[in-house]
């Protein structure tokens, strides 16, 4: 989007987005959603923790501005969330010690303070020419009155405050707020195979493709044959008859449907009418986090307001645990709501001068969507009260009103809540956060203000092999432009004990990535000396690996993950809870690879083979020189068993001989060339095996559904992507060997043009698979090609003609818009997609499918790690039953919240005895393997059929005599250096084994696995 | 290459019941040093062009097995309409289709199947489709040439000297105990299913047959356990990815019962053995008329 040279005749409010540093977040909000933030000025009033952390996502998403009030001094207790404020900052106005930090955050967004002096609340003169104004903290008459003018005036007003473990937000985007896209999700499409010709016009998809439309979406329609109105037609509003069909109103004065379509689904925009803050005090409409708490927002509607009114007339908040406060609060409270629930409200009451940094990071960053949602119209805003509240998070036994007194300390606003003995609970525990990326920078943000490990046994171990990239600023808010490159463990570490000096020598950061190979760093001595692990990965091989080894070492592991709006939170408890391997989501079904090679009917089609093709241009064949050069005997003993010898040796042969390029120039030529073979030759080639009148076995036409037919491009220097494609494809090429590259499209225009291209004649099928150099005949010398690969390979120089020379592979990296890689791959997959007729992305889009980013926003990351943190009081608190934890899915977009109990570990059985994945049977001083089984038969009545240990079968019943004589006087430690052929690392202190076993009945049991000292 | 333990121990109890027991006309292969080294050997089904030979199918597991497939490609070369040069599948069972209860052992069934019907609309070597569709016997040529050459070896792969589950009773003893794969074992046994290769003609939403064709009776094999009628599209569709002809390579060989595709690897081993000849020469008249 960066249209350097027209810049001086844009709109100055339309500055260009910076790609690099917004990449992750585009792909969440889109290209017109971001153009509309930065045209937002965002008032936040308030900057304690709750503000401070709204203002951190807005500011990272980047509107046009954020302007902060809050002149009232700094205090102690601040400092509980408030991670923008220091010990000697208090004192000072909030505004003004915090904005600094604040700006720091995203150069794009200027923060200004807006001043006033101590004992001065906001006013609706200040708030003038601001299009979203958020109040956090603000007393209820405030609120009114300025409310009162936004909803007058069109300006988005949202209030907001947390209490202890309770939050609350209020929404009012205006009387008719447009909302452009209530989901954020894709549009969907599919093709259709029929379209009846009926006042009810009802429309089958494809080989039984779900549609996935709702009644009341609205569709539009492409490549319809015979009833062509519908192409391009007006959106048509639809209703679904069945999983499969939808019906699309009346078609019947429409021509008559022959064959083919495609649907596409239109997003229409909604309009919503908000209610004033006046108005929703006497009609709320409550948006339920907790189907659970379903009372529980009417409750606390009277309860806020019952405190706003204690606060009005005794100039203080309800004191931490008291009693009678909590009577007058409850008395209050009543009168509004008579059916409101006592408990709730005395905890509202007990918890009024509580600020704890898990809700404040759930409320903050769900209110900073909010505020997005409202200058850019993306996404559907919550209607309209919100309540939240996470008292299940209480310490079992409650603490005692002394307990709870503030004590001058940064604590004061957990004490208030959770009670000095719990706050040392909290200071002694050690955790080991895996990862430090989004959810790690934020969950160290949280620890550091709750005072995770600041006591004298506390502890926190991070690692994370990254180091910081630039696309990684724009939501791992912990790191800045001056530290990229650095660890980021490093860095995290180093600016959270900055936020609280607690922690300071507390954070132990490592970079060795947890896995196999570093279980001699992450031993049982490091999981001896941690109460819990906390993950905070990009990756389901990870996440299994933690969860494996946290149910070995018996260790609760919190989980949790995000995907653009959408979040999701997992408690898993020794003895108590399924692991994360227990139930794992289906990973994204593949596209068979005929679709991908001869019948791409989709843009994502055409990506994962232009993927494939970088593959293999510019990686694979490199590489497989490199090995013919560095590994001994690599043709005769690395090919061999690959059934690909002879096209193997003819590649490095081309690569490292017959085509190698002395010059640029002859690198254009190349890629001119593979333009040819790849975009007309191979599409002739497929259309003269399979041409476009060829007839399926039942008769209808081959090419037709789902099979699109190509058509062989031809090449044109002045089509952009055809150049574009010789570009990246030429400049590609010479990284390989070496050559410098050129940018100027007007030398490879020339160079293009001028090469002469071989006449193309397609080859006739018999020859297919057989050796070119042979004549064609039907016999059996014809079609052996797997001997005569030596004769080829005797055109390679020896390698040792050739000491030190390597031909350089390209690694991909998606992030370096100067590599040309994004660039070969948008170029090559718009061809093929132009070779099927297919709609082409552009480099944003095809960036994100090749290179499978996921999208990711700091606003799900700091509400998502909130909830993570509610859990992790209960796991510090020892929590043992599964009602007391919650797993958590929400999606900021809709928005929805959703919450489950833990899922029970399973029970099996063996004999008489129960058992989980949490059971094991245990072996020390390494057992011989004629001990193991006597052990199973004798203690247990179980007949060992097998044992294996990690991926070597060590022995079955069914391996023979000599081998059975052979290993059962074996102790464990041999044997697996006997079957596995590699020695036990000295490190390793206990062997996982499996076992297959059957009890008296002869009946397969299946038991826990075993744990054998070495 | 890591699986999970569960995962592990699930491969595991597969790999030991298929060589105690394997399914007719397959074997498998697996280190004992690396247990996730597997190899899968299928002989070649009597009455296809690749009658005579062995063909060896190499799994790759990745950690997020059983949730999604392993990779498998032909070691052997082999001319399919439905496997590349480089020995890739299209098989759906193997991308879209896949269900976490697949094993090792339905797979290697599928590929089977596939040898003895091949489905030149899902071509991944275009020319080998191309051959299928216009001129039969020549594919056949052309196949029995390669197999012979590439894949037929003097004295059968020791593998095989171990019976066929199909071939022996039952064992009552070690393995054939086991709670998945037993059932393959003992359903391989049992009384072949009333397979309805002869109900192709029942009329398949969306298309109309109007002749008897060996692909198309195929295809509706797999409609074989669905006693629902086919008007009931939420029913019986949800299943039957693609009953039609036109769809994938593997639209002909689909689990009959995708929840238990273990029951189903004896029955379709047993169909893929027993129906052949009365196939082929459908198979070969439909083909002429094309």
């Amino acid at each position: 989007m960066a249209a350097t040279n027209l810049a001086s005749a844009m709109d100055v409010d339309e500055a260009a987005i910076d790609e690099g540093l917004y990449s992750r977040q585009l792909y969440v909000l889109g290209h017109e959603a971001m153009k509309r933030m930065a045209a937002s000025n965002v008032l936040i009033v308030g900057l304690k923790g709750l503000g401070v952390e709204i203002a951190k996502n807005v500011i990272l998403a980047g509107v046009k501005s954020v302007t902060v009030y809050d002149p009232e001094p700094v205090e102690i207790a601040d400092l509980s969330t408030q991670f923008f404020l220091r010990q000697e900052d208090v004192g000072k106005s909030r505004a003004e010690a915090a904005a600094p930090r604040l700006a720091e955050l995203n150069a794009y967004v200027p923060v200004r303070n807006l001043g006033g002096q101590p004992g001065q609340e906001i006013t609706v003169e200040l708030i003038k020419g601001f299009q979203a104004v958020v109040l956090c903290g603000a007393s209820l008459s405030k609120q009114v009155e300025i409310n009162d003018w936004t909803h007058a005036n069109g300006v988005h007003f949202i209030a907001a405050e947390t209490r202890g473990l309770f939050g609350s937000v209020f929404n009012d985007f205006g009387p008719k707020f447009t909302c452009v896209d209530p989901t954020g999700e894709q549009p969907l499409t599919g093709m259709i195979v029929s379209v009846d010709k009926d006042s009810e016009g009802l429309v089958t998809c494809l080989d039984e493709t779900r549609h996935g439309l709702e009644d009341g979406d609205f569709v539009t329609f492409t490549e319809v044959q015979g009833m062509t109105e519908l192409n391009g037609c007006e959106p048509r509003k639809i209703s679904v008859k069945g999983p499969y069909t939808f019906n699309i109103g009346d078609t019947s004065n429409l021509g008559d449907y022959i064959r083919g379509g495609i649907f596409t689904q239109v997003k229409m925009p909604k309009i919503i009418e908000f209610k004033s803050l006046r108005q929703s005090l006497k009609e709320p409409e409550f948006f339920v986090t907790d189907f659970a708490k379903f009372d529980r927002p009417a409750t606390l509607h009277a309860g806020f307001q019952a405190l706003a009114e204690f606060k009005a007339q005794q100039q203080r908040n309800p004191r931490p645990r008291n009693a009678e406060d909590a009577a007058q609060v409850v008395s209050l409270a009543k009168k509004i709501d008579p059916e409101a629930d006592e408990k709730v409200l005395a905890e509202l009451s007990y918890q009024a001068t509580g600020d704890v940094s898990p809700i404040v990071a759930v409320i903050g960053g769900f209110v900073a969507q909010e505020v997005l949602k409202a200058c850019s119209a993306k996404f559907h805003p919550m209607v309209q009260n919100m309540y939240f509240d996470s008292l299940e998070s209480l310490p079992s036994a409650l603490p005692t009103e002394a307990d709870c007194q503030p004590i001058g300390s940064r604590y004061d606003g957990q004490i208030a809540v959770f009670g000095r003995s719990f706050q040392e609970k909290i200071g002694n525990h050690r955790q080991f956060l895996v990862g430090s990326g989004a959810i790690g920078c934020e969950m160290l943000k949280n620890w550091s203000m709750m005072g995770l490990a600041s006591g004298p046994k506390g502890k926190i171990h991070v690692t994370d092999l990254d180091t910081i990239e630039k696309s990684n600023l724009n939501r791992q808010f912990l790191f800045r432009s001056k530290d990229l490159g650095q660890f980021k463990a490093v860095v995290a570490a180093a600016a959270v004990a900055a936020m609280n000096p607690d922690l300071v020598g507390k954070i132990d950061s490592k970079q060795d990535p947890v896995g196999p190979e570093t279980e001699n760093v992450y031993d049982q001595d490091f999981f001896d000396g941690i109460d819990g692990v906390t993950n905070a990965l990009d990756n389901v091989k990870a996440r299994l690996y933690m969860d494996q080894r946290c149910v070995f070492y018996l260790k609760p592991l919190l989980e949790s993950g995000t995907l653009g709006t959408k979040g999701n939170t997992q408690v898993i408890i020794p003895h108590l809870t399924e692991s994360y391997s227990s139930s794992q989501d289906p990973p994204e079904k593949e596209t068979p690879s005929c679709t991908v090679k001869n019948f791409p009917n989709a843009i994502q089609h055409t990506i994962e083979w232009s993927r494939s093709e970088f593959d293999n241009l510019f990686v694979k064949p490199l590489q497989a020189v490199n090995a013919y050069l560095t590994e001994p005997n690599y043709l005769e003993s690395n090919l061999k068993y690959s059934g690909q010898q002879k096209e193997q040796v003819e590649q490095i042969v081309s690569f490292l001989v017959s085509d190698k390029p002395l010059t640029f120039e002859e690198c254009i030529i190349w890629a001119r060339l593979q333009f040819e073979e790849k975009y007309n030759n191979s599409i002739r080639q497929l259309l003269f095996s399979l041409p476009k009148d060829a007839v399926a076995s039942n008769g209808q036409p081959f090419w037709s559904g789902p099979k699109r037919a190509p058509e062989p491009l031809t090449f044109d220097s002045n089509d952009s992507t055809h150049l574009a494609y010789i570009i990246a494809a030429a400049n590609l090429h010479a990284f390989n060997y070496g050559l410098r590259g050129e940018t100027n499209p007007a030398v490879f225009k020339k160079v293009a043009d001028s090469v002469l291209v071989p006449e193309f004649t397609p080859r006739s099928g018999v020859k297919v698979q057989i050796n070119e150099n042979e004549p064609v005949q039907n016999d059996a010398s014809a079609a052996s090609d797997g001997d005569d690969w030596t004769d080829l390979a005797k055109k390679l120089p020896s390698p040792s003609s050739m000491p030190g020379y390597r031909l350089n592979p390209v690694e991909f990296e998606k992030d370096d818009d100067s590599n040309h890689h994004i660039d070969f791959i948008t170029a090559a997959s718009n061809l093929r997609a132009m070779n099927y007729n297919i709609t082409i992305a552009d480099r944003h889009t095809t960036k994100q499918i090749a290179g499978k980013i996921i999208p990711a926003i700091a606003t799900t990351t700091s509400l998502v790690t909130g909830l993570v943190c509610l859990e992790l009081y209960k796991v510090i608190d020892g929590k043992n039953t599964l009602e007391e934890y919650k797993n958590g899915f929400v999606n900021l977009a809709l928005p929805f919240f959703g919450f489950s109990e833990p899922i029970a570990a399973k029970k099996s059985k063996y004999g008489e005895t129960d058992w989980t994945l949490w059971d094991r049977f245990e072996f020390k001083n390494d057992p011989t393997l004629r001990e193991f089984v006597d052990f199973f038969r004798n203690q247990h009545k179980l007949d060992v059929s097998m044992v294996s240990q990690g991926v070597s079968m060590l022995w079955s019943s069914f391996v023979g005599k000599k081998k059975s004589e052979e290993r059962l006087p074996m102790k464990f430690s041999k044997l697996v250096e006997h079957v596995s052929k590699k020695p036990v690392p000295s490190h390793t202190k206990h062997l996982i084994v499996e076992i297959m076993a059957s009890d008296e009945e002869g009946e397969d049991v299946e038991v826990p696995f075993i744990v054998v000292r070495i | 290459m890591t699986v999970t333990p569960t995962a592990m121990r699930r491969l595991m109890r597969e790999i030991a019941e298929l060589q105690t027991n394997p399914p007719e006309g397959i074997r498998v292969v697996a280190g004992e040093d690396n247990m996730l080294d597997v190899t899968g050997i299928i002989q070649g089904p009597e009455g296809t062009p690749y009658a005579g030979g062995y063909f060896r199918v190499k799994f790759n597991f990745t950690e997020e097995f059983p949730a999604a497939p392993p990779k498998c490609r032909f070691l052997s070369k082999i001319f399919h309409p439905n496997v590349s040069s480089a020995g890739e599948i299209c098989v759906n069972t193997l991308k879209k289709d896949w269900n976490s209860s697949y094993g090792i052992g339905h797979i290697l069934v599928t590929v089977k199947c596939l040898l003895i019907y091949p489905n030149p609309e899902s071509a991944l070597d275009e020319e080998a489709g191309k051959l299928l569709l216009e001129d039969y016997e020549s594919y056949c040529a052309r196949a029995r040439l390669i197999t012979s050459v590439h894949c037929t070896p003097k004295t059968r792969p020791p593998e095989f000297d171990t019976p066929s589950a199909e071939s022996q009773p039952v064992a009552s003893g070690s393995g054939s105990t086991l709670t998945t794969t037993s059932a393959a074992a003992s359903s391989a046994t049992a009384p072949v299913p009333n397979l309805v290769a002869s109900s192709s003609t029942k009329s398949l939403p969306g298309t109309t047959p109007s002749f008897t064709h060996p692909l198309k009776s195929s295809a509706s094999n797999t409609l074989t356990t669905s006693s629902s009628s086919m008007s009931d599209k939420s029913t019986t569709k949800e299943r039957l990815t693609s009953p039609s002809p036109l769809g994938p390579a593997d639209s002909n060989v689909a689990a009959a019962n995708p929840v238990d595709p273990a029951a189903n690897l004896g029955k379709a081993a047993k169909r893929g053995a027993g129906n052949v000849p009365a196939g082929m020469e459908k198979r070969k008249k439909a083909l002429k008329r094309l």
